[in-house]
């Protein structure tokens, strides 16, 4: 009878501890991640510049609706640079994207093949629309006279089309409409403040809302 | 039928644990840097190659053979999904996307066939809550007192229903993220791939809690959104379970293990029933069988081997000695 009482007592306790520890295990759980933005998947994620992946569907709220959340774009990603809203994101939780800063997007289409819903549909590369780069020329290198790079034109998959130089030095780089946004040039830019940026593509805008940053010619 | 089962839902859980390692490796392999990776790395590396070298050529195309979760992925080129998914897409998109019905259709065919099957043999989910529910055995062993309160089991078709009608009201599929297999299968990735777990893996502690703390598998009998969907779906299903009454001897072994709280000793199985035979393997006399019937026979009275049923014997022939001596 001892043991069975001591056996009891033991358990409580077991389970005292294991509901006092749960809140912690919650919050610790629940705390915003440190590296990517918790209020993406809103307009504010598109200006933390967080991507969608490849083939995603431009409008935002229907790309949320139409993702079940299944993980099989990351899964099959052989860059592993889709991540996924895990712990906060509101509507947009469980949904896809892809920090450029940390890693960035290849264009291998694996993601789009495997999405069963219509979030993710196959694309041509160069239909796919993830965004365009825009150059801060007030701190890019080469535009500030600071030694030659490239490091972005060099890197970039689609090449001549979507990104180049400027005529009047060889080494400043220029996007073009060729452009898709897959974050490359950002995850190689070797400036600490990362000048160049994926950000949404405006159709509506044809000359750059402040002079000067460089937008697509 | 039983052993079979567990070994099915084991298995399906290890796919889920084993397939994020074969991502990452994957990742090393697509790298070309095998001399780059910490020595941890270098040994999940080496692990999964040894592994999975047999049967593949180019592990990077390959492999991607079987992927995703239960809740939708690919199996050897064919696209498989849940039906709760389809459903919550189509009533979040407002559309309905033909090809990602069409991956519906075999685990629709199914569940028509057998019913809630995938409940008991194949959601990931299930494996951790029968072992809860053994959790809860032990407990109740060591004389700790759980929780074994009896709710409305139409709940879960109101969670069913109102889910569907938030998401279109929302544009979010939010039962993804309510949805235990859905979240195990995720939240595995998570942790092996992404490092950490998400928001996710707290709902399910608190399932699993409410399973432990208010009623025994009450998530799956009461509030489950897809276990709703599945026995509506298989309200009419082919294979069932039906009690023969010849050999029945009423010791209802069968309704003390029922996960579902289900009563086949009195041939009430209901839509509800996940075809899962536990109570098959524990019937002494072997009274229950699968039949090929759409629908379930009403109460056939007290098993005949039962002592019940003994009893009512010699008294009805009591009762008419007396009519025939007065």
């Amino acid at each position: 009878m001892r043991r069975r009482s001591f056996l009891n007592r033991v358990g409580s306790w077991f389970a005292l501890l294991a509901t006092a520890s749960l809140p912690y295990g919650m919050l610790r759980l629940l705390a915003p991640e440190p590296e990517a933005a918790s209020l993406s998947g809103s307009k504010f994620g598109r200006l933390r510049g967080l991507l969608r992946p490849p083939g995603a569907i431009a409008d935002e709220a229907s790309f949320i609706a139409n993702c079940i959340g299944c993980g099989a774009c990351g899964e099959v990603c052989p860059v592993r640079c889709i991540r996924f809203h895990s712990r906060a994101g509101g509507a947009a939780t469980n949904t896809p994207y892809i920090d450029p800063l940390q890693r960035a997007c290849i264009l291998c289409g694996k993601c789009m093949d495997i999405c069963p819903t219509p979030a993710l549909s196959p694309t041509a590369r160069r239909d796919i629309d993830m965004g365009i780069a825009q150059i801060n020329r007030d701190a890019c290198y080469p535009w500030v006279d600071h030694g030659v790079c490239g490091a972005c034109a060099t890197v970039c998959p689609l090449g001549e089309s979507a990104i180049g130089f400027a005529f009047a030095n060889m080494y400043r780089p220029v996007v073009k409409t060729g452009c898709v946004g897959c974050g490359l040039c950002v995850e190689v830019c070797p400036h600490p403040s990362v000048p160049i940026r994926v950000v949404a593509r405006d159709s509506n805008r044809s000359r750059p809302s402040r002079p000067d940053i460089a937008h697509a010619a | 039928m039983n052993k079979l089962r567990w070994i099915s839902l084991i298995g399906v859980f290890a796919m889920l644990v084993f397939l994020p390692y074969v991502s990452v490796y994957q990742n090393y392999v697509a790298a070309h840097a095998y001399d780059l990776l910490s020595p941890g790395e270098q040994r999940l590396y080496d692990m999964v190659e040894g592994i999975t070298s047999p049967f593949v050529s180019d592990p990077e195309n390959d492999l991607d053979a079987i992927k995703g979760t239960t809740w939708s992925g690919q199996f050897f080129g064919v696209k498989l999904s849940d039906p709760l998914a389809v459903a919550s897409q189509v009533s979040a998109g407002r559309r309905l996307y033909w090809p990602f019905f069409v991956t519906a259709l075999i685990p629709l065919f199914a569940t028509a066939l057998f019913g809630r099957f995938y409940c008991g043999w194949i959601c990931p989910a299930t494996l951790l809550y029968e072992l809860n529910t053994n959790l809860d055995a032990w407990l109740n062993r060591l004389g700790l007192r759980t929780g074994h309160r009896h709710l409305d089991r139409r709940l879960k078709y109101l969670v069913l229903g109102v889910g569907l009608l938030l998401s279109m009201v929302s544009g979010s599929v939010w039962l993804a993220s309510i949805y235990p297999p859905a979240i195990v299968g995720r939240e595995i990735y998570y942790s092996v791939a992404l490092g950490g777990f998400g928001a996710g893996a707290v709902f399910f502690v608190l399932t699993l809690l409410f399973d432990l703390l208010v009623a025994r598998r009450g998530f799956c009998r009461y509030l489950c959104p897809g276990g709703a969907l599945y026995s509506l779906l298989g309200r009419y299903r082919v294979v069932r379970i039906r009690r023969r009454v010849d050999t029945c001897n009423d010791c209802a072994k069968c309704n003390a293990v029922c996960e579902f709280g289900l009563d086949p000793m009195r041939d009430d199985f209901g839509q509800e029933c996940n075809n899962c035979t536990a109570c098959m393997a524990v019937c002494p006399t072997d009274a229950l069988r699968f039949t090929l019937k759409v629908r379930d026979r009403e109460f056939q009275g007290p098993g005949h081997l039962g002592h019940r049923y003994r009893r009512q014997q010699p008294e009805s022939e009591n009762t008419a000695c007396v009519v025939a001596a007065s």
